[in-house]
This record gives C-alpha cells, structure tokens and sequence, in this order.
C-alpha cells in the first residue's frame, strides 16, 4: 500500500517539472512546424467525428434503424427485463441521434474522447506514455469495422452504444474517486500540453490516426461490402433510388444478396428492372453476416431486406408477415415498425397504422416520418397519391392466394406463378424472375403480352438466345435482330469456356467487366447457383411432356 | 428502502396532484365523449379495477370527470349526487384512485352511475353527453390469465403467460420463455387450462425445445410426454373433467399459411385431428375418438362431467390423401370445411364414452362453429361462429353465439359481439361474465373484452380490461391470447415452472389400446 502511494506520487512530481521546464523551454520561445504541439484530445474528437459521421455514418444509421427507443417504460419493457436490460436500454438511446449521423457522430466520439482523456488521467501517464490512453479507441473502430453488417442485422443495437457509455461510466467514477482522494491535476483537453516534447505530440497523434486508419483500411479489404451495402439500405429508406443504383454500379463486382436486393429495389422503383439489373455481379459471395441464426451460409441474410422486398414487389401482406416476424425475434425496431406502418396503410387499416405512428412519434428525431403518414391516415387518396407507395399499387396481386404457392426469388417478389397482373411493371417482374431463375420455357410462355412489341433489352436479349432454337420466335417480337452481332461474337469469344460448370465458375469473373448487363452472359456464367437449381428441376421432372 | 420509496413517491405525487374542480361554466354538446377504450353504456363487475381512459378531442387541453349517481325515475338531473370527480393527466388520460372506485363501486352495486366527461376547448369548456355505468350485483372471478404473443405468425422468441388480477393492477407472470434469443432454448407455450376455475389443477404445453406438458398441481409442477406413436400429435386443446384428474385433449397435425391478398391475412389449416382422454393420476392415454375421415377438436365437459362437447368436420376426401399432401388438398377448399358443435356422452364409472351427436349442424348453414364452452350452471354452450375453417382468432366473420339447452335456440350474442374477429372465450365461475378475445380496436391485436351475460341470457355491450395507462393498449404490441378466468391466483412459482421445463424430459403416458 504504502509503495503504490509512493510509485503514485512519481509522476506528478515529473509533470509539474516537465510542466515548468516546458513553459520556460527556448525551444518552444523559437517556434517552427517541427516544434508545433498539437492538442491532442481535440485531434480524437476531430477524427473519430469524422470516421463515425462519414466513414461508418450509414453503417450507424443502419444500428439506429434496426434499433428502437422511445422514453416510456411500457414500450421499453422488452429490453429492460433483460439481463443488462437498462445498460442496452441507455445505449438505444444514445443511438438516436444517429439518425443525423453528423450528431450521433459527435456524441460518440465526444464520449470516447472523453474515455481516453479518463483512461489516461486514472492510469496517471506520463506524457512519454501518453499514447496508451489512446489504445482502448482500436477497440472500438476494429471491433465494429470487424462485425460489419452484424452491427445491425440481427443484433442487440443497445451494445454499439451502451459499451461505450459503460466503460466511460466507469471511468469517470475512478477518475472522480482520484480526484478526491490524490487531487492529481487534469491534463489538458483543448489547450496545447505544456508537458510534452513534440516527439511525444507527435508519437500520441501517430497512435490516434492508426487506431482510425488501420481499421479502416482491413475494413475495405475484408469488409468490402458493409459500407456500399449500409449506404444502399440508407438510401432505399430515404426512397433516393437514384443514389442506391449509383452505389450499386459503382461496387458492381461485390456481389452478395443484401445489396442485390436493395438494388432490384431501387430498379423496380425506376421502371428499370428489365433494362439494367444484369449490370452488377449477381453471384453472390459470402458476406460476414450471421444473425441469431449463428450461421455464415448466405441466405440467413434474408432478413436484411426480405420485407423491403415484399413490399416493393407489391407483396403487401407478405411485408406485414415478415416485418412482424421481425418485431418477434428481434422486438421493435424503427425498420421493422415502419413496414408495419406503410404496410396498414396501403391495406387501409387505419387504427392499426395510428398504432405503430404513435409509437413511432414518441422515438426522438422521428417527426418527419410520422407527419407525412400521418397525413395519409383514413385518406386513401393521399396513399395512393405517394409516389413509393403509388409504385407498390401498380404490382399487387389481382386475387388472393396463399404464400406458399409462390416461389422465390423473393428480391422480384413472388411473381414466379403470376399469370394475371395489374400492369405492365407486375409483367416485367415475372419476366425477369423467370430469366433471373433461368427459367427460359416460363419466360417465353409469360412474354406472349409482348408480342408485336420492341421488347426491353434483357428480354430481347433473352428472346434472341430462345430463337436458335425456336427460330418463329424472331417473326414475333420486333427488332430483336439488332442484338444478333454481338451475341454472335459473345458466343464466338467464350464457346471456349463452355465446356464444364467449373470452367464457367472460374471464368465468370474474368469476363464480367466485359459483358456486365449482357443477359447470355449471366445466362451461361452468373449466377451459377440459379442454374443448378434449375437443371436439377428439370431433370427431377424428366419424363414428363 | 422500498417503503422510504413509497412513502416518497406518494408524497410528490401528493404535492404534485391536482385539485379537480367541475366546470361551472360550460356549453354542452349533443355527442357522447371520444373515450378509449370506449367504457360508455357498459355493465361492469362491482369488483373491477378502475376503468381509466384516454379523451380523445383534438381541441380539448383539459379534462375533468364527474361520475354522479343516476337521477331516480321520473326526476329531473338536478337530483343526482356529486360521487367522485377527477381531473386529467398528460395526454388527457384520466387515471382513478382504485380506492375511491372501489368504495363507489361497492356502494352501488345493482346501481347505475352516470359519468360526465367536460372538456376545455378554446372557447371555453364543453360538456359531452353523459354515458352510463351499470354496476351488476355479482363479482367477476379475480383472476384473468393470458398469454402475451407477437399477432401471428410463424416464429417465436419471447412469449409468456401473465396472470392479471382484475381488482387492481398487478399482473403477475405465471411463467416466460427466453428474453434473449438462444436456439438450443427456444420454445413456445400455450393452451394454459385450469379445472373448475381453480388454480389447484393447471396445465399448459411447451413446444419445440424442452417440450411436453407441464401438469400442475398447487404449487408443484411435472412435464409429462403425451405423445405416443400411435397419436397424431401431442396433446393440444385441453379441457380438464371439472370432478376428476382427467383431461380430453384433441391431438391436432396443424399448419398455417399466409394470404397474400384481401382481408384475412392467416389460416391455419387442421390436416387431421382425434380426441384423447389422459388420466394425469395415472399418466395413461386412450383414443376418445380416431377416425380419419372426420377432423375433432375443440373438447369441452359439461360441468356434470357427464358429457363431451367438441368440434367436428366431415372430411372424406382426406382418407385417401397422403400425409404429405393433406395440406394442399385441404388448402384447394379451405373456405368450404364446416365444423360442427358435436357431443358424446360420458360414463365416469366405466370410463367410457358413448356414440357422438350433433348438437349444431353448422355445416348446412355453410359456417363453422369452434372453442365450445358450456355455462357454470350448463345451460348455455359459448361459442364461436365464423364462415369456415377452425381458427377463427383470424376470421374477420367471427362472432360469439350461444345455445340455449334448456330450449334448444341458438343466437348471436350481437350486443357484445363487433364487425373485427370475436373468439377465445371464458365464462366467469358464477356465469354472469363472459371475457373473450377481440380484435376490435384495431384489427390486429387482441385484447380481452369483457361482457355481461344476464339472466335472461342475453349478452351486454363489451369492454376491454381496464389498464392503468388508458394508452396501454396502443403501445402495447403484444396481443392477449387464450383469456381464462379463475377464482383465485396461481400458487406455482416461476422457478418450479423454469426447473420443470429446462430440466426433466417429461414421463411418457401409457397408451391404453
């Protein structure tokens, strides 16, 4: 005991020493970048600012979205009756202000400012080992950069938050227990250190900016998907689908089923689906995602967007489904709450949809979406006036049927077995679900509204590749011949691959920058997994005329 | 500390409190206040927990509550007495004193009590129309049990059964699963079942991890393994023989799916079903009925014991179906398989059951009759009447119906009934309350509405259970399912339930051939 005082009482000594020696220095008298100190607590509130509000801004945005609180205790119940309940329950709350990511951004970095500055006040650094205090922040930049999309699928979102503010809670109880008990001075936090060399400045903002870029850097090797991915999802909710097909085009060589869904969204919301979804790669790497299912396998990922994808292919029902799905294994979240808004909207169940907005209207920083469809309640004519929502009416289903009759792939809707639709756009989607599976006598059979007609590019794409062997095909479907050169040279350049599955596999992304948006291209090379099932389908129904 | 705490709290809130003080100066208006829940015209139990609600007026800033007693015949308004005023709190919500409620309601029991609602406007204070509140003679029985689900669907996380006690606010939770998803221990529970009204004999099933049914008997509790491979499926609805250890359970092979499409939204399809009589003494199982060409399900006794009620389709097709395909043969027609009320007689002696009759023939009427529930006294069966199927929680066309045995009529209970889904109901042990499960107040989630059935068998116009926060039922977005009233509260505690579930297998019965 009476060592550790002793050992205690050492470098307060040495800092008001280096404190005098400093302020009276002649090297500080004569100036010069290579003298300059930084304050360097200022520099962490500046940088991890900037990497919370601009780097990860979307993927925080995406936390809070999968995330809800509002400050009543009987909306709150679900979380707070866990264990560690009122700790996650505090960390929701801070997530809010995320919805600005430049505001959540400050009050994270001011909270892990403040953690270091505490770190190093309660371990009494010197400033020759100042740099320490700063360590604990690669904590926090790795450990979310490494779970990525796990930060918001699937996952407790009171931990993003709620770790942060344990750990800084703590720390302002020993730095306040030092206080009183050693009176030790605070170092400072905005003015420059008179008590550090400016290799030590120097030494400190080196540990700063690599505990900033390391993580970064392996996130866009490792983590290549989780940015564009969370900047898409962003986008979708903010209904700018120009921006998620601008991110989709420029990350065209990630593929993994999230953003191929967020970007067929976007597609079918701009009366593009037909002209441009082969334009990013769509087979589907393995993103790092596992969700409560503890599974790394691709398709548990459905939850990202299963209900956004319902709902955009005019499944109305079926995004309430799966929105409360949701709601049951992972409680409310603002994502989930809002699909279960819209969703009674369009279905005209007005008390319901005055439920979920007045729970919405007690979440900080979400009056804007509670007064615009709030506007909409008991007025039909203001639903279908919305523009998303207008989009979704021109896609529902003509007749009831149940679920189970429908196949996926759930990123187009269940429009597989669509046979009558209220729209060209609800023809389209069949259409491209059929040559998205491959499914070629499908295809044909459903493009039969067409004939006569300049069909979309995929589909006469698709049609031109039909008619080798159907060859009547190029009489009924307009000016399908312009596409005949480069098919023929298309077929020409890559019959050499087309021998094996496994000579397509390893081909398939080499010849993608060349042939991205050719549907025969996807049709012989992407999306290898589609075409297994499909022959697989084929020869279990084999036999059958 | 806790009681420091209290005393605390009542003392702020005593200082914080407001005086409330009826308008003296007021216009008043031709309409009835916008109440939620609605609590206007309504015959209440003179043992009911206070019926707070929520104003709803976008012009009013205030609110006060008069409740005055019921001018006498033939008198003007003038001669009814000032019995208890209240004014609002946030969000216009009126929160009453249980103790000043209950000394009102006790003092007029058999009584009707007349509730004026003013409001302040911007011009000035209104007074709305008054409604009325009935106090009834007879209490109804203290405890509601329910069970807290998401409305739907397929997956389940956290879910429990609560036990509400209906004089105040205390709810008391009986048994919950995981608050945190952890898959090796995810499970459902349901069909929560007690003899006669007590809480001495309970049950309710667990499904999927750690599954069986857990028999209670007091405070104690065992798992017990039903299924046998002779029978169907594990023992499902329960209705426990109101002298003797035994339960008819049906044994149900069901499924759900999901419109896309229209109104309904669920359907939950019964592939086969059969009725079993187990002996909880004994743990034994026996057949009541096995009889593939017809769907059963639904067992209820007759309060004598003397007789089974249940529900039955007639389903030929499905004998030829295999198993795999029974589901999408029935889905073809889903909207055309009618159950019917039926009854067997029972011989408590020999144990045996006689052959079945047909007590509503629902089918020839193209509906479907489910959940029948037979009157303390046994001259009435409850039930409910929809279009089709079995699952009429989801059917919009749901109403509650009852029989009258003793001049064999059926009728719709339509004061009590609404437009939405009105199904899972209880009797109260006196017979003179009925609770149920509606969907009224939004369309989705049900919460537990409670009516009074007279006399005369007639039904009154339903309520939902009264909460402390009027505004509970809108943020709450857990449905109430199953409501079942018991005279007293249950005995067995959390951890013996937990013990049970987590860490015994469950004894298997016997099958008796």
């Amino acid at each position: 005991m009476g060592g550790s005082r002793k050992h205690a009482a050492a470098p307060l000594a040495n800092t008001a020493k280096a404190s005098t020696s400093s302020a009276t220095s002649p090297q500080r008298k004569t100036g010069g970048l290579a003298r300059l100190l930084f304050p360097v607590p200022l520099v962490v509130f500046l940088l991890v600012w900037l990497w919370a509000a601009w780097w990860q801004g979307d993927a925080f945005r995406m936390v809070r979205e999968n995330s809800f609180f509002a400050p009543d205790t009987l909306l709150m119940r679900f979380e707070m009756d866990k264990s560690y309940g009122i700790l996650w329950t505090v960390g929701r709350a801070l997530l809010t202000p995320f919805r600005y990511p430049w505001l959540g951004g400050a009050l994270l970095s001011l909270m892990l400012t403040a953690s270091c500055w505490l770190l190093g006040y309660a371990l009494r650094l010197t400033p020759r080992w100042r740099w320490v205090q700063y360590l604990p922040l690669v904590l926090f930049t790795g450990l979310f950069t490494w779970q990525g999309a796990n930060n918001w699928f699937e996952a407790e979102s009171g931990h993003v938050m709620g770790i942060p503010f344990c750990i800084l809670l703590i720390l302002v109880v020993w730095g306040v227990i030092i206080r009183s008990f050693s009176h030790k001075p605070t170092p400072a936090i905005f003015r420059i250190p008179q008590d550090e060399t400016p290799w030590q400045n120097r030494f400190q903002l080196l540990t700063v900016l690599l505990t900033i870029l390391v993580p970064a850097v392996w996130g866009h090797f490792y983590r290549p998907c989780v940015r564009p991915l969370a900047k898409e999802q962003v986008a979708v909710m903010n209904q700018d689908w120009e921006k998620v097909i601008e991110v989709a085009h420029a990350h065209a060589e990630l593929s993994n089923r999230p953003m191929a869904a967020q970007y067929a969204i976007a597609l079918v919301q701009t009366g593009q689906i037909a002209d441009k979804l082969f334009d990013i790669r769509l087979d589907y790497d393995k993103i790092h995602a596992t969700g409560y299912n503890e599974d790394t396998a691709s398709t548990v990922t459905t939850g990202m967007y299963l209900m956004e994808c319902d709902y955009h292919a005019g499944l109305v029902q079926t995004a309430y489904h799966h929105a409360m799905e949701s709601m049951a294994m992972e409680g409310p979240t603002l994502r989930n709450l809002k699909m279960l808004c819209k969703a009674s909207l369009l279905r005209s169940e007005w008390e319901v949809a005055e439920k979920y907005l007045t729970i919405l209207s007690k979440v900080p920083f979400e009056g804007d979406f509670v007064e615009k469809y709030q506007a909409m309640l008991r007025r039909p004519d203001r639903v279908n006036a919305d523009k998303e929502m207008a989009r979704v009416r021109l896609t529902e289903p003509i007749h009831d049927a149940f679920e189970n009759r429908f196949l996926p792939p759930v990123f187009l809707g269940y429009n597989a077995d669509l046979l009558e639709g209220r729209s060209i756009q609800a023809l389209h989607n069949a259409l491209m679900v059929s040559i998205y599976t491959k499914k070629m006598p499908d295809f044909l059979f459903r493009s039969q509204p067409l004939r006569g007609t300049t069909p979309p590019v995929s589909f006469a794409e698709a049609l031109l590749l039909l008619s080798g062997k159907n060859p009547e095909i190029l009489q009924q479907f307009s000016n399908l011949e312009m596409y005949r050169g480069r098919l023929t040279s298309f077929l020409e350049h890559t019959r050499q691959y087309l021998t094996t599955p496994e000579e397509r596999a390893a081909r398939a992304r080499e010849l993608f920058p060349q042939y991205k948006g050719y549907y025969p291209y996807y049709y012989f090379f992407g999306n290898l997994k589609a075409t297994k099932k499909r022959d697989k389908a084929e020869s279990s129904n084999a036999g059958v005329n | 500390m806790k009681t420091l705490l209290y005393i605390a709290s009542i003392l702020v809130l005593t200082a914080c409190g407001r005086t409330a003080v009826v308008p003296t100066s007021f216009s008043s208006l031709e309409e009835q206040a916008d109440i939620y829940p609605d609590y206007r015209d309504i015959v209440i139990p003179p043992n009911i927990a206070p019926l707070n609600f929520q104003l709803r007026d976008s012009l009013a800033s205030d609110m006060v509550v008069e409740i005055t007693s019921c001018p006498a015949e033939g008198t003007t308004g003038k001669e009814s007495i000032s019995l208890l005023v209240a004014a609002c709190e946030e969000e216009l919500t009126l929160r009453l004193d249980t103790t000043e409620w209950r000394n009102l309601l006790t003092a007029h029991r058999g009584q009707s009590l007349q509730v004026h609602v003013y409001a302040q406007h911007p011009t000035g204070w209104v007074r709305y129309r008054s409604h009325t509140l009935t106090v009834a003679q007879e209490d109804i029985d203290a405890y509601l049990s329910y069970r807290l689900i998401e409305p739907g669907y397929e997956m389940y996380r956290q879910l429990g059964l609560y036990q509400r006690n209906l004089t105040n606010w205390d709810v008391h939770t009986i048994y919950e699963n995981n608050r945190s998803y952890k898959s090796e221990d995810n499970h459902c529970i349901n069909c929560h079942n007690y003899q006669n009204y007590s809480t001495e004999k309970m049950l309710f099933h667990v499904r999927a991890n750690h599954g069986g049914t857990i028999l209670v008997e007091g405070d104690k509790a065992r798992k017990v393994q039903v299924k046998d491979s002779t029978i169907l499926t594990a023992g499902v609805y329960p209705s426990w023989h109101p002298k003797h250890p035994w339960v008819a359970f049906s044994t149900n092979k069901t499924g759900q799916t999901f419109h896309i499409y229209g109104e309904e939204k669920i359907e939950v399809i019964d592939e086969a079903s059969d009725l079993l009589f187990y002996d909880a003494e004994k743990n034994e199982v026996k057949h009541i009925l096995r009889t593939p060409e017809y769907l059963e399900t639904f067992p209820c006794w007759s309060p004598d014991g003397k007789t089974l009620y249940f529900c039955r389709a007639y389903e030929p097709g499905l004998v030829e179906v295999p198993d795999s395909l029974k589901a999408p043969a029935l889905l073809q027609h889903y909207d055309s398989v009618y159950y019917n009320l039926m009854s067997i007689p029972f011989d408590e002696a020999t144990r045996q059951f006689g052959t079945p009759r047909v007590e509503i023939a629902c089918d020839s009427l193209h509906k479907s009759c489910t959940v029948p529930r037979v009157s303390p006294d046994g001259r009435y069966i409850l039930y409910t009447l929809g279009d089709y199927g079995q699952f009429h929680i989801w059917h919009k066309s749901s109403d509650l119906w009852v029989k009258d045995l003793e001049c064999d009529t059926c009728y719709a209970l339509t004061e009590a009934n609404s437009p939405d889904v009105d199904s899972y109901h209880t009797w109260s042990s006196n017979g003179r309350w009925i609770v149920f499960s509606s969907r009224r107040m939004d369309g989705n989630y049900t919460r537990p509405f409670i009516a009074y059935f007279d006399r005369q068998g007639k039904s009154h116009k339903a309520f939902c259970l009264p909460q402390e926060d009027p505004r509970h039922n809108v943020l709450l977005l857990k449905s109430y399912n199953v409501p079942e009233l018991t005279r007293d509260a249950v005995r067995v505690s959390e951890p013996t339930l937990r013990e049970c579930i987590y860490h015994t297998d469950g004894e298997q019965a016997k099958y008796l051939r």
